[in-house]
């Protein structure tokens, strides 16, 4: 059982890796955004410095931009596999298909990921000072903030099978989907980091799923968060991880179910 | 006259069409104001935080990413074929276009309609009148004719980009990435007054994608304020500099064109 999960992670592995020069492209699509952003945020801390170092925010937007492909899903796989009946087949498989949607997003999540993160953040770290991504607060954190990102993947995986279940029941990717999708977006803090909205906003904020994914690694990460509240923080990233797919798993089912298979 | 005519008849057979599914119409159109509405939102609580930038005051920057906002997805909205170069070469359908007697941009602009973007234009004229308020904005003839003319030749500018896809897309099959940057990259930087950036940026968005000439140069003259330093009737004549960019993407549009190859598929 668990071997075939790990070969459909392994397919999924090998087709990603077949898109090298798309990653490129992408890499320098999100280095200068990674710029801009960081030249705003330069000009904004010159007028009126914050309580937050500058160097942690500069940090935060690197890794955001290292690691978007965290937040954002790209799996319309089940929506055409629906439409064009292909489902059928799949249900035959003796597996679990949420599991194996799961993995399948997972390995585009970490090859996505992985052929973006490592040049970017070697170019990230050859910036100059105070344009470049800091080094971890502490040796502790760098290795709490790997665990944390694990379970931030878990937890988007598992986010992002949600909405393929919504896609399934309303066949339409672009409305509910496309909506969560955008929210995960300004809740990720992909657009305007956590950190630098209201103090009162984050306590509800940060609790939220969406800010389990890559907030809280990148808050261990800049030692906005101590190693001492590193239990409390994969406390909260586990329990929502559990939740999510047990919900997830629990739609699938449901649609499972009573699937109509299209086509011809 | 005959081609304006038939862009009009075009717009209004892809509305009728996008309306068959209103439930999903209505759906789309609430996502793109979510979409908007979350960067509005990363504006406001940035001026929550920091109060201003330079000198430029919380509603001098609401109103700058409500003009960027509006011209971008206005060219969004009603040009979107220009951006679907990519799959039509590579599903081969740019030769049908290349029988038939009507030019082939007319006929790509005719293509597709994007009436999602409705909404975001909405949430960008808000945030114009939002920050207009709060920057005590006083309307005169000249200043409305300002912006005119930035949402006239910023549009123009952001339609230059199209174009520069485009030619990517008939160059080498496989629309680029990079370009984008160019693209959303501007739009993203420019919400922002260029002022605010260091040397190299500014340089692009003035000399090669000329977004401060065409957008900021007039915004600036309409919060009273000036950018550059330069004598009012730059604010007028600078975003002339729009047309002359939409211009050279045209002919260059024009010659990549003539190299184009079918993907005979």
């Amino acid at each position: 059982m668990i071997k075939s999960y790990f070969s459909a992670f392994r397919m999924r592995w090998k087709m990603e890796t077949q898109y090298r020069g798309a990653a490129l492209g992408g890499i320098l699509c999100q280095i200068f955004f990674g710029l801009i952003l960081v030249a705003l945020y330069r000009a904004l801390y010159a007028g009126r410095p914050q309580t937050l170092p500058l160097s942690a925010v500069v940090s935060y937007v690197w890794i955001q931009q290292c690691c978007f492909r965290i937040v954002t899903s790209a799996e319309s796989g089940i929506l055409d596999s629906v439409m064009t009946g292909q489902i059928a087949y799949e249900l035959c498989r003796p597996l679990n298909l949420y599991g194996y949607y799961f993995v399948r997003d997972m390995a585009y999540k970490i090859v996505g990921c992985g052929m973006r993160a490592f040049p970017m953040l070697v170019f990230a770290i050859l910036l100059p000072e105070g344009w470049g991504i800091s080094a971890p607060a502490s040796l502790p954190g760098f290795v709490l903030m790997l665990l944390a990102l694990f379970l931030g993947l878990l937890c988007a995986c598992a986010l992002d099978n949600i909405c393929m279940a919504a896609t399934m029941k309303t066949l339409d990717n672009r409305g509910v989907a496309s909506m969560l999708n955008l929210l995960a977006l300004s809740l990720s803090g992909n657009i305007l980091p956590l950190t630098l909205f209201p103090d009162s906003w984050q306590k509800v904020i940060t609790l939220l799923p969406y800010a389990q994914m890559l907030d809280a690694p990148i808050r261990l990460y800049t030692g906005e968060w101590a190693v001492a509240a590193a239990p409390r923080v994969l406390l909260v990233q586990g329990v929502w991880a559990v939740l999510l797919i047990a919900f997830g798993a629990f739609l699938w089912r449901q649609n499972l179910r009573r699937v109509i298979v299209q086509g011809g | 006259m005959d081609t304006i005519r038939l862009y009009f008849r075009s717009m209004k057979m892809l509305l009728r069409s996008h309306l068959q599914y209103p439930a999903s119409f209505i759906l789309q159109l609430c996502s793109q104001a979510v979409m908007l509405g979350g960067e509005l939102l990363a504006v406001l609580l940035i001026i929550d935080r920091f109060d201003s930038l330079n000198q430029w005051s919380g509603g001098d920057l609401l109103f700058f990413f409500g003009v960027m906002s509006v011209t971008f997805y206005i060219m969004e909205c009603f040009a979107r074929g220009v951006t679907s170069f990519g799959p039509l070469v590579q599903k081969g359908t740019l030769d049908i276009f290349l029988l038939r007697p009507r030019g082939v941009l007319t006929q790509v602009i005719c293509y597709q309609l994007d009436p999602r973007r409705l909404t975001a234009i909405l949430v960008g004229v808000a945030a114009m009148v939002m920050g207009g308020r709060q920057s005590n904005v006083t309307w005169t003839a000249l200043k409305a004719l300002a912006l005119a003319e930035a949402i006239v030749f910023g549009g123009l500018v952001v339609l230059g980009l199209f174009f520069i896809e485009a030619m990517f897309s008939v160059r080498s099959v496989k629309s680029i990435e990079v370009v984008n940057a160019l693209t959303y990259g501007g739009r993203s930087a420019c919400q922002y007054p260029i002022d605010i950036y260091p040397e190299p940026l500014k340089i692009l968005f003035t000399a090669v994608a000329p977004f401060a000439l065409t957008i900021h140069l007039p915004v600036s003259y309409i919060l009273g304020k000036n950018l550059f330093g330069w004598p009012d009737a730059a604010a007028f004549l600078c975003p002339l500099a729009g047309g002359a960019f939409f211009l050279i993407m045209y002919v260059l549009l024009q010659f990549a064109l003539r190299y184009y190859r079918s993907t005979g598929s």
